[in-house]
C-alpha cells in the first residue's frame, strides 16, 4: 500500500478529539442531572461538573502521555514492554472484560429507554439484538471507517440538542436556579465523583492513539474531546435545572430526556419532541458501543494475533447480549453502570498511570 | 472478507472465460505471402466471404503490375477510396514523370512516400494487425510481388449528430453531448482543454470486439497513484466484448456487493471537462456516449453543472434542496409506515385523526399500503422508461392521477399514502444522477421493512446501516463519504455550499492533485 493511502488511515488531532467526545457522550448525559441535582441539592452542580472535568482531564493527560510514549504500538505491546508479559496479558484480559461489559450496558441501555419512550409491545430483547446487529456490522468493517461515523454522527447529535435547548428557553424560570452557592464542598465533591462517572470514554486515548498521526498530540484531543462534554454537561445542567428546578429533576429518570419531553416546537408539526431527541440520541450511543467493541476486538486481536477480527465479533456477541440481558430492572441496570465505572476506576485509570511512572522511572520508552 | 468473496468472483470470472478463449481467438497464425491472388484468397476465406467486404484488384498505372484495396464497405469512406488511391495509383502515376520501377518493394516506397496523398498511413507485414485495421475502416493496399501491405486510415461512417443529452438536461449551459464515436467524443473534450497536458491514452479492451477505450487525464494535475491504480484495473479486463462502459465500469468498481455507484457517467462534455481540471480521470470507450469520471464521493453524485453556472446563491439552494430530496427519497414511506403503525402520538392529534379517518376504510396495514404504491410507481417508472417519449408522458399521466385517484375512490389505499409516494417520486427525479437515483430506490424498500419492524427506531437504525456501509466504501482506493469524513474543511466550500468562482481558489484536496492551486493571481490572501 503506498503512503499517501496509508496517510488516509491515520487519524488527525481534531478527529481523535471528536473520537473521545463522542464515546464520552453517552447514556450518562441522559441522567446525570439526576445524580447531580440529589448530591448537590441545586444549581451549583455546574461547580461539580467543572471540577470533575478539570480532574478527567488530569486524567486523560497521563493516560495520554503513557500512550505517546510508544507511538504505533498497541496497549498490550507497551504494558509487556513496561511490565513483562504475563502482566500485560493479565491487565489487557481485564480491559478486555471492562470494555465488554460496557458495550453490553450501553446497548441495554437503548432497549431500556426506547422500551420507554418508543414502544410499548416491542420486547428488549428484539431492541437490543437488533442495536447489536448494526453494531456489529459497523465494526465488522474497517477501523477508520468506523471512527469516521464519528465526524458524521457528531454535529447531528450537537444540532439537536442546540434546537432542544433553543426550544426549552422559555420555559426556564429563574427562581429555580436560585439560590446560589448553597452547597458545602463535601456535597459539591460528591456531585463530582458523580457526574465523573459520565466522563467515563476518555481512556480510548490509551488505545486509538497508535492510529494518531501524530500520537504527541494526543493531550491536545484529550482536552478537545474533554471540552465539548464539559460545555455541553454545564448547559444541560442549567436548563434542566432551570425548567424543573433541583427538587424535581432529583426524581426524574432521565432529565435530559424529561427536558426535551417539555419542549414544543412552534408550528405543531412533531408532538412530541423527547421520542425524536432519543431516536438522534440513538446515533450518539451506537458510536459509544461500537467503539467500546471495537477497542475490545482491538485489544484482543493485539494479543492473539492468529485470531482473526470476525471470529472475535461472532464469539462475543453472544456473551455482551446474554450480560445485557442480565438487568431485571431499571434499579438492578443502573447499579451495573455503577459497578463497571468503579471497576474502571482501577483497570483504565489507576492502573495505567502507575505503568506511567514505572516507564518513567525505569526509562521504557517505544522506538517511534 | 468482503475483499475474499471479490476475489473469488474474480477468479471464477477469469477460469471459467479460460476455456473458449484458446480455441477461439487463436491469433491467426497465417504470413502474408508475395501473391496477392493467395492474399485475397484467404482474406476472404477468413472473413467467410463476408456480403461487406470490398476488393478491388488493378494495375497499377500503366504497367502490368498487380495490386488490390481491400476494404470494407460502409466502415471505410468510399469516397476517399475512390479518390486518393484508385484515382492516384491509377492515373497519377501514369501523368507523372516517373517510370516505375519493377521491383515490388521499390513500388511500395514509391506508393508510400510520394503517390498516396493521406495523412495517415503505414506498412504492415502481419497478417493479423492488417485485418484488425481493415475491421476498424481502414484500407489495405496488396502488391503482387511483395508481403508488406500498405495501410491507409480511411475510417468514414455514418454518425449521430450530436445532441443535448436526454437524461442529464440544464437550463444554461451548452447543449451538447457526447456521441458513439469515440473520436467525436475526444473531440469534445480537446476543444474544451486546450491544455497540453491534457492526455489520452488508447489501448484496446475486448478480445473479440477489439473497442477503442481511452483513459484521459490532465497529466500535471492527477495523481499518479490514481492514474497507475485506474490503469492496472484496466489491464485486468479480460472479456470478449465490450458494449457499453458499463462493462468497464462493473470490472473496476471497488466494491460490487454495493448499492451505490462508485464510478460516476455523464453524457455531458462539460462536465467531464471540469473534471479532468479538478484531477479526476476519465475513460471513453468506443460504441457508446457515456463516458466513466473517477474516483467519485457521494457529493458529486448530487451536484450539476448548472451549480457552477448559476450565481453562487443559486448553486447553493439547489444543492441543499438535492440534499434533502434525497433524504426525502429514501425514508419518506418509510417514515409514514413508523408513523402510522407505531407512534401516531407523534405527530399532531388533529393530524393524526385526519389520517386515522382517511385509513378508515382501508383493509390494508400501512405496511403492504407503501409497498403496493411505491410498487406501483416503480412499475410505471420502468414501463415510461420503454415507451416512445410521447407515450411515456401518458403512461405518467394515467399512472399517476387516474391510478392513484381511483385507488384512494375504491378504498385500496388512503390519501396520504397516495402524498407520500408522489412526494417519494418527485424527490427522487429531482436527484440530478440516475445512478444515485436507483441507487436511493433500491434502499427505500430497506428503510421501509425497518420501519416496519421497528417504527422510528427502525428507521435511525438503517440510516445508521446505510451510513456505516458509505463510509466503509471507498471509489479506486478513495474515500465516498469525503469530505465529510474523512474531514477536509477546505473542501467544505464546494460541498453543499457551492462558494462564489472567486473562492474557490483550490482543487479539491481530497484528490491529491499534483497542482493544487486554480487561482494564481491574488495569491496572497
Amino acid at each position: 500500500m503506498s503512503a499517501q493511502t496509508l496517510a488516509e488511515k491515520l487519524i488527525s488531532k481534531n478527529h481523535m478529539g471528536i473520537n473521545i467526545a463522542s464515546v464520552t457522550i453517552g447514556v450518562g448525559i441522559l441522567t446525570f442531572p439526576r445524580t447531580l441535582a440529589k448530591a448537590t441539592g441545586a444549581f451549583d452542580g455546574w461547580i461539580s461538573i467543572v471540577i470533575s472535568g478539570a480532574v478527567a482531564f488530569l486524567i486523560g493527560w497521563l493516560l495520554a502521555k503513557l500512550a505517546a510514549r510508544f507511538p504505533r504500538q498497541s496497549f498490550f505491546e507497551y504494558t509487556s514492554l513496561i511490565a513483562s508479559k504475563p502482566v500485560g496479558y493479565v491487565l489487557t484480559i481485564l480491559i478486555c472484560i471492562y470494555t465488554m461489559l460496557f458495550v453490553s450496558f450501553e446497548v441495554r441501555a437503548i432497549g431500556t429507554i426506547a422500551k420507554q419512550y418508543l414502544f410499548y409491545n416491542t420486547p428488549v430483547e428484539m431492541i437490543t439484538l437488533s442495536f447489536l446487529l448494526v453494531v456489529q456490522y459497523a465494526v465488522a468493517g474497517s477501523r477508520v471507517a468506523l471512527l469516521r461515523l464519528n465526524l458524521l454522527f457528531m454535529p447531528v447529535v450537537l444540532y439537536v440538542i442546540v434546537v432542544v435547548l433553543v426550544f426549552a428557553q422559555p420555559l426556564v424560570e429563574i427562581e429555580n436556579v436560585r439560590p446560589y452557592f448553597s452547597s458545602s464542598w463535601k456535597a459539591l465533591l460528591q456531585g463530582s465523583k458523580d457526574v465523573g462517572l459520565s466522563y467515563s470514554g476518555f481512556e480510548i486515548i490509551l488505545f486509538y492513539t497508535m492510529l494518531m498521526k501524530r500520537p504527541e498530540e494526543a493531550g491536545k484531543s484529550v482536552f478537545l474531546g474533554l471540552l465539548i462534554p464539559v460545555v455541553l454537561y454545564m448547559t444541560i445542567y442549567v436548563f434542566v435545572i432551570a425548567v424543573f428546578s433541583a427538587e424535581v429533576a432529583k426524581n426524574l429518570t432521565f432529565p435530559t430526556i424529561e427536558l426535551a419531553k417539555e419542549v414544543e416546537v412552534p408550528g405543531g408539526f412533531f408532538e412530541r419532541v423527547e421520542s425524536i431527541f432519543f431516536t438522534i440520541w440513538i446515533m450518539t450511543i451506537f458510536n459509544t458501543s461500537a467503539m467500546w467493541l471495537d477497542i475490545t476486538v482491538l485489544n484482543l486481536t493485539s494479543m492473539f494475533k492468529k485470531v482473526g477480527k470476525m471470529v472475535w465479533i461472532l464469539i462475543l456477541s453472544p456473551i455482551i447480549y446474554f450480560i445485557a440481558m442480565l438487568p431485571q430492572n431499571l434499579i438492578d441496570f443502573f447499579s451495573f453502570g455503577d459497578k463497571l465505572t468503579y471497576f474502571g476506576l482501577i483497570i483504565v485509570y489507576l492502573i495505567p498511570i502507575c505503568l506511567l511512572i514505572i516507564a518513567f522511572f525505569r526509562g521504557v520508552k517505544g522506538n517511534g | 472478507m468482503l475483499r475474499r468473496i471479490l476475489a473469488q468472483h474474480r477468479r471464477q470470472k477469469a477460469s471459467s472465460s479460460e476455456l473458449p478463449r484458446q480455441e477461439a481467438a487463436q491469433p491467426i497464425s497465417l504470413s502474408l505471402s508475395s501473391n496477392l491472388q493467395e492474399n485475397l484468397e484467404t482474406i476472404k476465406t477468413l472473413l467467410g466471404n463476408s456480403h461487406d467486404l470490398l476488393t478491388r484488384s488493378f494495375f497499377i498505372g500503366n504497367t502490368q503490375h498487380s495490386c488490390a484495396v481491400v476494404c470494407i464497405d460502409g466502415l471505410a469512406n468510399s469516397a476517399m477510396v475512390h479518390e486518393q488511391i484508385l484515382a492516384n495509383i491509377q492515373l497519377m502515376i501514369s501523368t507523372a514523370e516517373k517510370t516505375v520501377p519493377d521491383d515490388p518493394e521499390e513500388i511500395l516506397s514509391l506508393l508510400f512516400e510520394e503517390v498516396l496523398s493521406v495523412i495517415e498511413i503505414k506498412k504492415e507485414s502481419d497478417f493479423q494487425s492488417m485485418l484488425d485495421c481493415v475491421l476498424s475502416g481502414d484500407t489495405a493496399l496488396l502488391i503482387d510481388g511483395t508481403n508488406q501491405v500498405i495501410v491507409i486510415d480511411s475510417k468514414g461512417w455514418a454518425t449521430r449528430a450530436v445532441e443535448e443529452p436526454a437524461a442529464e438536461g440544464l437550463v444554461r449551459g451548452p447543449r451538447d453531448g457526447f456521441t458513439e464515436s469515440i473520436r467525436d467524443n475526444t473531440v469534445r473534450i480537446r476543444r474544451r482543454v486546450k491544455d497540453y497536458h491534457l492526455r489520452f491514452d488508447g489501448s484496446i479492451v475486448g478480445e473479440r470486439s477489439k473497442t477503442d477505450l481511452v483513459v484521459a487525464y490532465i497529466d500535471n494535475i492527477v495523481d499518479k497513484e490514481l492514474l497507475d491504480e485506474v490503469k492496472r484495473r484496466l489491464a485486468t479486463i479480460d472479456i470478449d466484448e465490450v458494449e457499453e462502459s458499463g462493462f468497464i465500469e462493473q470490472w473496476i468498481e471497488d466494491d460490487f456487493l454495493s448499492p451505490f455507484p462508485q464510478i460516476h457517467s455523464t453524457e455531458r462534455p462539460d462536465k467531464v471537462a471540469a473534471s479532468l481540471f479538478q484531477g479526476r480521470i476519465a475513460i471513453l470507450l468506443d460504441g457508446t456516449p457515456v463516458v466513466l469520471i473517477l474516483p467519485v464521493t457521494f457529493g458529486l453524485f448530487l451536484h450539476s453543472p448548472e451549480d457552477y453556472y448559476e450565481r453562487w446563491i443559486v448553486g447553493t439552494l439547489a444543492r441543499l434542496l438535492r440534499y434533502i430530496a434525497s433524504f426525502l427519497a429514501v425514508f419518506s414511506p418509510s417514515f409514514y409506515i413508523a408513523l402510522v403503525t407505531f407512534h401516531p402520538g407523534l405527530i399532531p392529534s388533529d393530524l393524526a385523526f385526519s389520517i386515522a379517518a382517511t385509513r378508515d376504510g382501508v383493509p390494508f396495514p400501512a405496511f403492504l399500503e407503501a409497498i403496493l404504491m411505491v410498487t406501483t410507481m416503480e412499475l410505471l417508472q420502468e414501463a415510461g422508461l420503454r415507451l416512445p417519449k410521447p407515450l411515456g408522458q401518458t403512461v405518467g399521466i394515467v399512472g399517476g392521477l387516474v391510478i392513484g385517484d381511483a385507488a384512494v375512490s375504491a378504498g385500496i389505499v388512503s390519501p396520504v399514502m397516495v402524498i407520500v409516494v408522489a412526494l417519494t417520486a418527485i424527490a427522487s427525479f429531482a436527484i440530478p444522477s440516475y445512478q444515485l437515483a436507483i441507487a436511493f430506490r433500491m434502499i427505500r424498500f430497506f428503510a421501509m421493512f425497518t420501519a416496519a419492524v421497528f417504527g422510528v427506531y427502525g428507521v435511525i437504525l438503517s440510516f445508521i446501516v446505510i451510513m456505516i456501509h458509505l463510509s466503509n466504501l471507498t471509489s479506486i482506493g478513495y474515500p465516498y463519504l469525503s469530505p465529510f469524513a474523512p474531514q477536509m474543511p477546505r473542501d467544505w466550500k464546494d460541498l453543499i455550499l457551492r462558494a462564489p468562482i472567486t473562492f474557490l481558489r483550490k482543487r479539491p484536496k481530497a484528490l491529491h492533485t499534483q497542482d493544487e492551486t486554480r487561482m494564481r493571481t491574488g495569491d496572497q490572501s
